[in-house]
């Protein structure tokens, strides 16, 4: 029941109306996503039509509900942890928003039953708490003891429900292949794999299974001019962050001219003193320039004459991340502590080759074998631009995986595996507990379970035999000790049991914990509330 | 005649009597409204703001203040809110609470025909009552008794969404105070000179204290900058290094070519006499304040402090200037010709640090460090993040509360209801209409522990009887233990709260409510 009320402008709703209409929107927001759990369903994309006709397709959780513009204040809780869930691990998005959904309803039931919220939430807490070390100590593997195929395993878990699931096998060597060429140090000598330094590239044409990587750093513009060679080898770069057009004064200065003769020698001074710039670079044996401004096009004659490649807007990020690879210097200025100008030897970077290809349509400059740290880009070709847009997706959540795999190390069984062992657990505790906390225990084991539940739904088989299947397993499993039961999972194409470790069916350790601790979270961040004061919107024009 | 004449009173009494109860009605179903976020099993609040931006909430201060209260008289609650939290910073939802119960009784006390002015004497003649008896309950406390203080700390997070944290938080609250507690001024702590950096990212349990002080804002690292210095000597400077600009109205003119190449050279030659002035001094570390009118620093001379190996962190606010300076022990430099090397601060290691998705910058093992410090909060979203620092917020007041006025007070409702006992037993020694009125005020104050019973999910009428059996035994201690869901000595159980919480939100409440009911007539002004 909504009310106006008198002591301010607005509406209030509180106590049960209030938890209700939540977990309403919430559930209406988790249904949305709810059938794209999972690697075999009907609806497996949406299509998305935003206010100015701009098309999606994509099955990505996150992605769908950032494009939904979700007004509700507690459903837009929920859209957040998806984002969350999305910079924080990169993948799982759907599974934390359903089971945030579903963690929320059941306590809901639990409120009407009367039992107290801070109970509720309390028993949620230890119940999370219990299930994070629980996978941490029994459930998860050792990458090492699994084998490289691990690696390789994740990924393809992670892209069996997205659009490039038919083709797993080949994505799956593809995304490895670019997150273990990317291997870096940090400063504390960690092993760090920086996503970031993977480029994607997105080109028309082709089917999508002449993707390829590229070792080295692709940028998607041609040389700036056809007189420039297509290949340099033994390359010297030079990594150029100002303009190499005609010097222009700066505000507030005029040039007054009196002879018209002056003019002209006007002129050729803006366009020397930019020449000298370049002879300087050349100078310095740089047969590479990379500029992230623009170069003059009668500019374009020194280096066609140096033979030297130069390319014009340049990303700044990329500019960036070649300097980082190639041990340049990005030059804001060439300016020296004297007050004039020089360019340095040290401030080249440097490369096996530079050479530009011809890609689709497309002109493609390549620095392959760069000096210091490694980079790779991955090319993506497909049929037309949203399915480019979904696969870019789906290939940088299955680089996530695998770079949280490679970093935490640990591996747990999916297909439903860990969320039933945890609820069998889980119930098994909350037997032994004797305080109010037990039902809201219970009540999360539960809950836990609409993960198998929704993934045997959506490959149309009957969830409720095959998740009563994989209890009894489960149970099986941690009364008798039996570890080599703990790995069980759904198989949904057949749908039956199988050991889902052995099989193949893997994710980090590390998105299971965070998506189970954001869900909790997220559910009891709206649980706490039981007062909605919504005022009203200002009126336009006062 | 005398018929107009009574004729006439009546309808001015029926008047002022109708503005009194509206007034004292729209501020009670306020504090009504914020009831169930009392105590440490209270709830949140969301609200939505015009703007639809959400807050989501259980600080009685933030909600009254969100709430953009329309009705005059309910106005004066939230600013009753907002004084609590400028005085106490805790029990913002109390006062608001206790002040909505105080005002339920006058209605009673109205309608049986005292005169307002001697239930608004009486209330104060009560209250001042009230607070003997809460200094008489109370116990000093040592400032060297950490424990003491973590408890009372704990106490106040103990209803707020980051309860759980409150095993980190606490410590964190009562260090900070202690550290930038003056000696020669021991009564004085200016919650100024605690800086808290919001970083979205992480969990909660990151949140630290740091031994030093930390910045938002990047390096300025666009020119290859260093982002790590050791040894750091920083120089704060509030001037800028970029070329200077000419009037709107001026021109500089150019008329042979030979000078264009002579400009150029000239603006290099400025920004390089200002950067090796600034490297004479020996600075490496540059703290740039920020500048609406030019460039505070330009990519030029980015560039060459990246030569010089100099650090760069531009876009330092105005406000914090003072605070930097506090910290770091140096002094702001207005001009490049001041620039000198007394005037730097010194620092052992000046480090950019990835935080969450951004990062910050640390400053740490500074030399004579000034009475500051920082805390960088962290938690999954940013609701999260303000929240903690709200909650944050409200213990840091608790633990200057005990360094103002150094005395403890039990928790869980024990003084409310030790109160409404002595105070009743007072009110019977009384005679006529400020009896009454005293018996009124002493039975207002049982509604905070029968909110906290009823907020914890247990009967209140239950609890408060079986409290105030307690306390006639003597047992003076005896609150409500919310998480067994009984009654026990709230001592023992280590709840603990500031005495200057209790006095202040009971004299503050009290006033407020004098306030109202000398209220007889609303006459809008005309504009």
């Amino acid at each position: 029941m909504r009310r106006q009320s008198d002591v301010f402008f607005g509406e209030r709703e509180s106590g049960q109306d209030v938890r209700q209409t939540n977990a309403t929107a919430v559930m209406a927001v988790a249904n949305i996503v709810k059938t794209s759990l999972g690697p075999v369903g009907l609806d497996k994309a949406r299509m998305l039509v935003d206010d100015i006709g701009d098309v999606t397709i994509t099955n990505d959780g996150a992605t769908i509900l950032k494009l939904l513009e979700i007004e509700h204040p507690a459903a837009k809780i929920l859209v957040e942890l998806a984002e969350l869930q999305d910079q924080e691990v990169g993948d799982g998005t759907t599974s934390v928003v359903i089971l945030a959904a579903e963690l929320l309803k059941r306590a809901n039931e639990l409120v009407r039953n009367k039992i107290h919220p801070t109970n509720i939430i309390a028993g949620f807490r230890l119940a999370m708490r219990e299930s994070v070390k629980y996978v941490e100590g029994k459930l998860a593997r050792d990458v090492e003891t699994l084998g490289k195929e691990a690696l390789l395993q994740c990924a393809k878990t992670s892209m069996s429900s997205k659009i490039i699931g038919a083709e797993e096998d080949f994505f799956a060597d593809l995304v490895v292949d670019a997150c273990t060429s990317i291997k870096t140090y940090n400063d504390m000598g960690d092993v760090r794999y920086p996503i970031k330094a993977i480029n994607i590239l997105k080109a028309h044409g082709k089917s999508l299974k002449e993707s390829s990587v590229l070792h080295g750093y692709a940028l998607n513009l041609g040389r700036a001019a056809e007189g420039m060679p297509k290949l340099v080898k033994n390359a010297k770069i030079a990594c150029i962050d100002f303009n190499l057009q005609k010097t222009k004064m700066l505000m507030g200065i005029q040039v007054l001219v009196n002879d018209p003769k002056e003019l002209e020698k006007i002129r050729e001074q803006e366009f020397e003193i930019t020449a000298n710039r370049i002879k300087m670079i050349l100078a310095a044996g740089a047969n590479v320039v990379l500029c992230s401004k623009g170069i003059d096009d009668m500019a374009l004659k020194y280096f066609v004459e140096a033979g030297a490649i130069a390319c014009r807007r340049v990303n700044r990020d990329d500019l960036r991340r070649i300097a980082k690879a190639t041990g340049a210097q990005v030059m804001l200025s060439l300016s020296d502590m004297d007050g004039g100008e020089t360019f340095d030897e040290s401030m080249l970077g440097t490369a096996g080759e530079v050479v530009e290809q011809r890609v689709a349509d497309d002109d493609m400059v390549v620095i392959k074998d760069c000096a210091s740290t490694q980079s790779c880009t991955i090319l993506l070709r497909g049929a037309n631009d949203y399915m480019l847009d979904e696969i870019d997706r789906s290939v940088h959540d299955a680089l996530c995986i695998v770079k949280r795999t490679l970093e935490s190390g640990k591996v747990v069984a999916g297909g439903g595996a860990v969320e039933a062992a945890l609820s069998i657990y889980l119930e098994n505790m909350a037997t032994t507990l004797g305080s109010r906390e037990q039902l809201a225990i219970a009540e999360f084991a539960n809950a836990l379970l609409v993960i198998p539940k929704v993934l045997s739904v959506n490959a149309a088989k009957d969830s409720t035999d095959l998740v009563a299947k994989l209890r009894a397993i489960h149970h099986q499993a941690q009364s008798q000790g039996n570890e080599e039961l703990a790995g069980m999972g759904l198989d949904l194409v057949k749908g039956e049991l199988r050991d889902n470790i052995a099989s193949g069916v893997l994710e980090p350790a590390l998105s299971k914990v965070k998506s189970i601790q954001f869900a909790t979270e997220a559910a009891i961040t709206i649980l706490r509330i039981d007062d909605l004061i919504q005022l009203e919107p200002e009126q336009e024009g006062q | 005649m005398t018929a107009t004449m009574a004729g006439e009173r009546y309808v001015e009494n029926k008047l002022k009597h109708d503005v009194r109860v509206s007034n004292m009605t729209a501020a009670k179903k306020l504090a009504d409204a914020i009831r169930t976020s009392l105590g440490p099993r209270g709830m949140d609040k969301m609200m939505v703001n015009a703007k639809n931006d959400v807050t989501i909430s259980n600080d009685g201060a933030t909600i009254l203040k969100t709430m953009d209260v329309t009705h005059p008289a309910a106005k004066m609650l939230v600013e009753l809110s907002k004084s609590q939290d400028i005085v106490a910073g805790d029990g913002t939802t109390s006062v608001a609470v206790l002040c909505g119960a105080l005002l339920d009784k006058c209605i009673g006390l109205l309608g049986r025909g005292v005169h307002p002015t001697v239930i608004s004497d009486a209330m104060s003649t009560a209250c001042e009552k009230a607070c003997e008896i809460l200094e008489g309950m109370s116990d000093p406390v040592d400032l060297n008794d950490r424990e003491s203080l973590i408890q009372a700390a704990t106490t106040s997070l103990g209803s707020k969404v980051v309860a759980q944290y409150s095993s980190l938080l606490s410590p964190i609250a009562v260090d900070c105070v202690l550290r930038v507690l003056d000696q020669e001024r021991p009564n004085m702590v200016d919650l100024r000179d605690v800086k808290i950096v919001k970083k979205v990212g992480g969990t909660m349990d990151d949140t630290e204290l740091v031994d030093g002080i930390v910045f938002d804002q990047k390096p300025s690292k666009a020119a290859g900058g260093p982002t790590r210095v050791e040894d750091a000597k920083i120089g704060l400077v509030q001037f800028c290094i970029s070329p200077p600009k000419t009037d709107l109205e001026n021109n500089v003119i150019v008329s042979d070519y030979t000078q264009m190449d002579k400009i150029l050279r000239e603006e290099r030659n400025h920004i390089i006499g200002i950067i090796k002035k600034i490297k004479a001094s020996g600075c490496n570390v540059l703290l740039v304040q920020k500048s609406i009118l030019r460039d505070a620093v330009s990519d030029l001379a980015l560039h060459y402090l990246a030569k010089a190996k100099i650090l760069v962190i531009r876009d330092i606010e105005r406000e914090e200037i003072e605070f930097i300076s506090k910290t770091l022990h140096c002094q702001p430099v207005a001009h490049v010709d001041h620039m000198t090397p007394d005037k730097l601060g010194h620092a052992a290691l000046v480090n950019e640090k990835q935080c969450g998705n951004g990062k910050v910058v640390q400053v740490t093992g500074v030399e004579n460090m000034g009475r500051t410090v920082s805390v960088i909060v962290r938690g999954g979203n940013q609701l999260v993040v303000e929240e903690a620092d709200r909650s944050l917020h409200d213990a840091l007041c608790v633990i200057r509360c005990l360094v103002q006025k150094r005395f403890l007070i039990v928790g869980g409702g024990a003084p409310e209801v030790e109160m409404s006992q002595k105070l009743g037993y007072w009110a019977r020694t009384l005679s006529g209409m400020d009896a009454v009125a005293v018996k009124a005020f002493a039975e207002a104050l049982e509604v905070v522990p029968y909110t906290l019973a009823e907020n914890a999910g247990l009967n209140p009428i239950e609890i408060v009887t079986e409290l105030r059996n307690a306390h006639v035994a003597g047992n003076v201690h005896h609150g409500i233990n919310v998480r067994k869901g009984t009654i026990s000595n709230m001592k023992e159980e280590n709840v603990l709260q500031p005495l200057l919480v209790s006095t202040s939100a009971l004299s503050l409440a009290t006033e407020c409510v004098r306030m109202i009911l000398k209220i007889d007539d609303i006459v809008p002004s005309m504009r």
